[in-house]
């Protein structure tokens, strides 16, 4: 039984007037993979943004409500945001590396955060990133080349190794394949399955199968309230909530 | 004369268009023609065909034939024995015989002078008359023939959209027709220049002394006063100022210019936006000869006076002012482009960043502002091309020495202050000095025609990238 | 350095770059008020002129004209004499030295100004009136408190001699102020008292208006045959081209090509309006262009494709359903190009607008100024009357430029939300 990583409590999220999030009380474990499926627009990405804070970006964003990780309140104004995003990474929707040289896309996060200082230490951090996000042999030899050259595939598990190169406790990770060919995501499943050893992972998917393929937990959402949270098995082979049952089936969504 | 003429053409193309709608009416009704189009086009088709080539002649007519008048009377002038050893006295003659047709000469008038002027009340009476009837016959032929089209029932709607749309043709060809103009201008002079100066001599010279080039006949040099002569239009003292000062201004509108950029673009509210961005633009709408006068009656004093309480020299036309001022003009170029160039830069770029827990300055210095370089590059570069071709802020604050130095705090002068300086007051037209001016504004206009080029390539390829 | 150090340190860069930005603005905005104040500051005292009051007398031996005068006889005759006699008797000067330091506490005009009073009234003859003569320059100055008084005499323009009898006068409620109606009437004159920006507004009113009428129709149409009809070909692209390159060109060329073509080839008159006004033409041409392509640009194709549907051919859908949505971006772009070349000055001195004008220009074809190069010759003068008189111009100037800019803004906002 894993300890509990992350905790939110009635935490409500309004984009301006729109309310997003109706009181979601969830729980997620450390060192599991837990998945957040629902229908379309239902407010699972918003959960999850707000894990590592990045709704604040959003200027109309507003969230009320408490999130802990590891006992220790995220949604206090005094919280170093920047510190917490060292903790929790993000891989979004559409692979965004930048527009650098590989080696530069992995470095520029333990640069900011002063954890290589000499070059031989970035380069070890940048080869271990790389090598984690299966990507090593890949690009070993052109880590000069710009990140926007690789495939869409290879671009998403640069993604994830830029978001490992800070040794963050959690990964967030919103619909990562769904901008990917099969083979692509099957690649990124088998690395998830692999990550879980080292991080606590939140996953967004629409695809049911994946959900059923790399989590252990699965919580369903709808229309900004979480239906229903449980062991992945559970909730695919009997849900207790007609809901999840329907949408499971395939009734809706 | 030409306004009673417009107003006839008016009248006679308003009366056609009547007469040929209510003709086709009451044609097709009558013979149970079917019109290829409705009768208020053939009455636009007269009208265009009666008014069009005759107001274009008249244009024509009006613009040439003065100088075809003048050149004749003068020529005219000079067989009955007029002297007049350059241009310049021979256009006053001939504003003497002007004025005694109008009658408002008041000196003597010897024979000559009242000889041209009686031929030159013969011409202009000869040419009024011609106009007239030239007009007039335009006009029947061209009445003729669209009378004849339209008894043949064109397509009229079709054929009047077709002048029109030569005529949209034609206006956007003016376009073509400036540039022409200002590369002929620039260049007609300039060869003059050049085939009298060297063009060596003139990039690569240290000196511009224009002033004591002097050349008593400027169709003929010798080789003596080509000695002297080539010395004084060196073109280097007068890039290097205008170098310098821009080089002082961008030092002041990149930064600020930049920073304002960014912190619109990333930082400020909407309502902070609303009150600055217009802020910034009102620097741009500043003419730039109250900056000018700003800069000669309040900054150069002022940075004298600040430099004597240091024990320093500074001139009161010093490149420093000149340069700040210009510099402060410049601000909403790059302030303008910055903006819109950050704000297209994608925001998943900048969510990537984030994520990773960079600052929003780092995100910006080390995401964003890559990304946007290209852009960013190309609006220095056209606040650069902007900055050499400003005139009137630097003819009035910065000075008329055309020295080589590197101190801000002593006056310098720059291209365009030299046209200025060359054409105002009274010049000869075949003189090298006058010639140089164009020389300078074609070097100019080479110079900033090639920063835009580049400029506008590095927009647009970044652009591509991101739009 | 611990992680905390470090990352107080990056918390306080970031509160530095933010401060850069704020106070980049603040500078633009700072300077705008300092400019503003310096130049209203010294401008506007130049819309009163002090003027001395004077008993004049038209004594019937001193005039040869009487009563009833035609204004041709009052326009020839000599006022000289009472001129003098009148100056001389609003103060008792005992000596020669004062005598004529009075008469130069006077403007140069004075005997014109006694004049228009007798062409107001012709039955003046052998009446006594009161009159509020302008003061010289150097007085209109000291009175405003422009000149300093304690230079030495020498470096003094003003006299002690004169000093004293201003002191005088005004303690005898002599001088006053008035409205300075010269400011707004007159051309331009050496004696600043007298020098007034009527020629120069007459002037650039009809540059603009010259303008106007030449830029905006040929914009418009080469912007309608650029957006809707011009086949995507070479030429197209080699237009383009060039309005791109003619909007970046510096001004001063714009005046090179001006001087060649229409002065030296055309031989069209100098400094006139004519001339101005189709330089101005040719240099805000590509900036109404540019405007209203974009306006036409945005107008969605649903509106075309709608007009065609019902049987409009391509030249009745653009004509009358797509250009009269994209006016008010056209009109909002050209007004500010207008604004643009009511402030432009180089090319207007390359064509020789420089040249000393008195008369106001009754036609465009009668040289005169504009009121940026009007700011330009009068800044080169040394007298202290011009830096007032020159910083009041710019104020008319940047008045007429906000109007201009709050109309554009105004129709921008007011009409464009139609179709959004």
């Amino acid at each position: 039984m894993s300890d509990i990583k992350i905790k939110s409590k009635n935490l409500n999220v309004y984009y301006g007037d729109k309310q997003a999030l109706f009181d979601v009380n969830l729980d997620l474990n450390e060192k599991e993979v837990t998945a957040l499926i629902g229908p379309s627009g239902c407010g699972k990405s918003t959960f999850i943004r707000c894990i590592n804070r990045m709704n604040d970006v959003i200027d109309i964003c507003k969230v009320e409500g408490n999130i802990e990780i590891d006992g220790v309140e995220i949604n206090d104004k005094e919280l170093d945001v920047v510190s917490l995003r060292e903790r929790v990474g993000m891989v979004f929707q559409k692979p965004n590396p930048f527009p650098k040289s590989i080696y530069d896309n992995i470095s520029y996060g333990p640069k900011i955060h002063g954890k290589g200082e000499t070059k031989s230490e970035l380069d070890e951090i940048v080869e271990n990133s790389l090598k984690k996000a299966a990507l090593w042999e890949e690009v070993k030899d052109r880590l000069n080349e710009p990140g926007t050259g690789l495939s869409g595939g290879q671009q998403q598990r640069l993604c994830i190794a830029r978001a490992i190169s800070v040794n963050p406790e959690v990964i967030l990770m919103d619909e990562p394949c769904s901008a990917l060919d099969p083979i692509a995501t099957a690649k990124i499943e088998e690395l998830i399955d692999e990550l879980k050893k080292t991080y606590t992972i939140v996953i967004v998917t629409h695809s049911m199968a994946q959900a059923v393929r790399v989590s252990q937990k699965t919580g369903f959402f709808h229309l900004g309230k979480l239906i229903e949270v449980g062991k992945t098995e559970k909730i695919f082979k009997n849900p207790d909530n007609k809901m999840t049952q329907d949408y499971i089936t395939g009734r809706f969504g | 004369m030409n306004f009673i003429l417009i107003f006839l053409i008016t009248i006679f193309s308003l009366s056609l268009f009547f007469y040929g709608r209510s003709k086709t009416k009451s044609i097709s009704v009558q013979n149970n023609i079917k019109l290829n189009a409705l009768p208020k086009f053939y009455g636009y088709y007269l009208v265009l065909w009666c008014s069009i080539p005759a107001l274009v002649f008249l244009l024509v007519w009006s613009v040439f034939e003065p100088i075809i008048i003048k050149s004749i009377i003068i020529e005219t002038a000079a067989n009955q024995g007029a002297i007049f050893s350059d241009k310049n006295e021979a256009n006053l003659i001939y504003e003497k015989i002007k004025a005694i047709h109008l009658g408002t000469y008041f000196g003597d008038i010897d024979s000559i002078l009242k000889d041209s002027a009686i031929s030159y009340a013969k011409f202009i009476n000869l040419f009024t008359n011609s106009k007239i009837v030239l007009i007039f016959t335009i006009i029947i032929v061209s009445v003729i023939y669209s009378l004849k089209k339209i008894k043949n029932n064109n397509k009229a709607r079709d054929d009047v959209e077709f002048i029109l749309k030569g005529l949209l043709f034609a206006s956007s060809l003016i376009a073509i027709l400036t540039t022409l103009g200002i590369i002929f201008s620039l260049l007609f002079e300039s060869i003059k220049f050049f085939s009298v100066i060297n063009i060596f001599d003139y990039l690569f010279g240290t000196n511009w002394s224009p002033q004591r080039a002097f050349v008593s006949d400027a169709s003929s040099i010798t080789a003596a006063e080509y000695e002297e002569l080539k010395d004084a239009f060196g073109f280097i003292p007068l890039i290097a100022g205008t170098s310098f000062i821009a080089f002082i201004a961008m030092l002041v509108a990149v930064p600020i210019g930049l920073f304002s950029g960014i912190y619109m673009a990333e930082y400020a509210s909407v309502k902070v936006r609303r009150f600055s961005k217009p802020i910034i633009e009102i620097l741009a709408g500043i003419p730039t000869v109250v900056y000018g006068f700003f800069a000669a009656l309040t900054v150069g004093p002022f940075f004298r006076q600040l430099g004597e309480n240091f024990g320093l020299t500074v001139s009161s036309e010093s490149a420093l002012a000149a340069g700040l001022i210009m510099g402060i003009m410049i601000i909403p170029y790059i302030s303008s482009l910055s903006d819109d160039v950050i704000n297209s830069v994608p925001q998943s770029l900048r969510d990537g960043s984030y994520a990773i827990g960079a600052t929003k300055s780092e995100t910006i210095k080390k995401v964003v502002i890559p990304a946007a370089l290209p852009g960013i590059i190309g609006s220095v570069l056209l606040a650069v091309s902007r900055a050499i071709g400003e005139t009137m802020i630097v003819v009035m604050a910065a000075g008329l020495a055309a020295n080589l130095t590197i101190n801000p705090l002593e006056s310098t002068t720059t291209i365009t202050t030299q046209i200025v300086m060359i054409l105002v007051g009274d010049q000869e037209f075949d003189s090298p000095k006058t010639q140089s001016a164009f020389a300078l504004g074609l070097t100019l206009f080479i110079a900033t025609l090639i920063l835009n080029f580049i400029a506008q390539r590095a927009v647009k390829k970044y652009r591509e990238k991101y739009d | 350095m611990t992680k905390e150090d470090r990352l107080k340190k990056r918390h306080s860069a970031e509160k530095r770059f933010k401060f850069y930005g704020l106070a980049s603005i603040f500078f633009a905005l700072l300077f705008v008020l300092i400019l503003v104040n310096n130049i209203f500051s010294k401008g506007s005292s130049a819309f009163m002129k002090t003027a001395i009051k004077a008993e004049v007398f038209f004594d019937p031996e001193l005039l040869e004209i009487k009563n009833g005068a035609s204004k041709d006889q009052i326009l020839d005759a000599d006022f000289y004499d009472i001129t003098i006699e009148s100056l001389l008797r609003v103060y008792p000067s005992k000596n020669l030295d004062e005598e004529n330091g009075l008469i130069d506490l006077f403007t140069t005009d004075a005997e014109i100004e006694i004049k228009k009073a007798f062409l107001e009234d012709n039955t003046l003859v052998g009446k006594k009136i009161i009159l509020e003569i302008t003061a010289s320059d150097d007085i209109d100055q000291l009175h405003k408190g422009n000149y300093p008084r304690d230079l030495p005499e020498d470096r003094r323009r003003i006299s002690n001699i004169q000093l004293k009898i201003y002191d005088n006068l005004v303690e005898n409620k002599k001088i006053i102020k008035n409205f300075n109606n010269y400011f707004f009437n007159n051309g331009d004159s050496r004696d600043p008292e007298l020098a007034g920006i009527g020629g120069a507004l007459v002037g650039s009113f009809y540059s603009i208006l010259i303008c106007l009428l030449l830029a905006f129709p040929v914009a418009v149409l080469a912007s309608i045959y650029l957006e809707e009809f011009a086949p995507k070909n070479k030429i197209t692209d080699f237009i383009e081209i060039n309005i791109n390159n003619l909007a970046a060109v510096p001004s001063i060329v714009y005046g090179l090509l001006a001087l060649q073509i229409l002065l030296a080839s055309l031989q069209m008159p100098r400094s006139t309006p004519l001339v101005a006004g189709i330089t101005l033409a040719l240099m805000t041409l590509p900036r109404i262009i540019i405007p209203c392509r974009a306006s036409l640009k945005a107008v969605p194709p649903s509106i075309r494709e709608g007009a065609l549907a019902v049987g409009a051919s391509k030249f009745q859908s653009v004509f009358h359903h797509v250009v009269p949505l994209a006016l008010p971006g056209t009109l909002s772009g050209t007004i500010i190009g207008l604004a643009q070349a009511l402030g432009e000055t180089a090319p207007l001195i390359l064509i020789g607008m420089v040249a000393f004008v008195v008369d106001i220009p009754s036609t465009p074809i009668d040289p005169s100024s504009s009121l940026p190069v009007q700011v330009y010759l009068w800044s080169e003068s040394a007298e202290r009357g011009f830096v007032e008189k020159t910083s009041a111009t710019i104020m008319m100037l940047l008045s007429f430029l906000i109007v201009m800019n709050f109309v554009a803004v105004y129709l921008r906002q007011k009409f464009e939300k139609r179709w959004n």
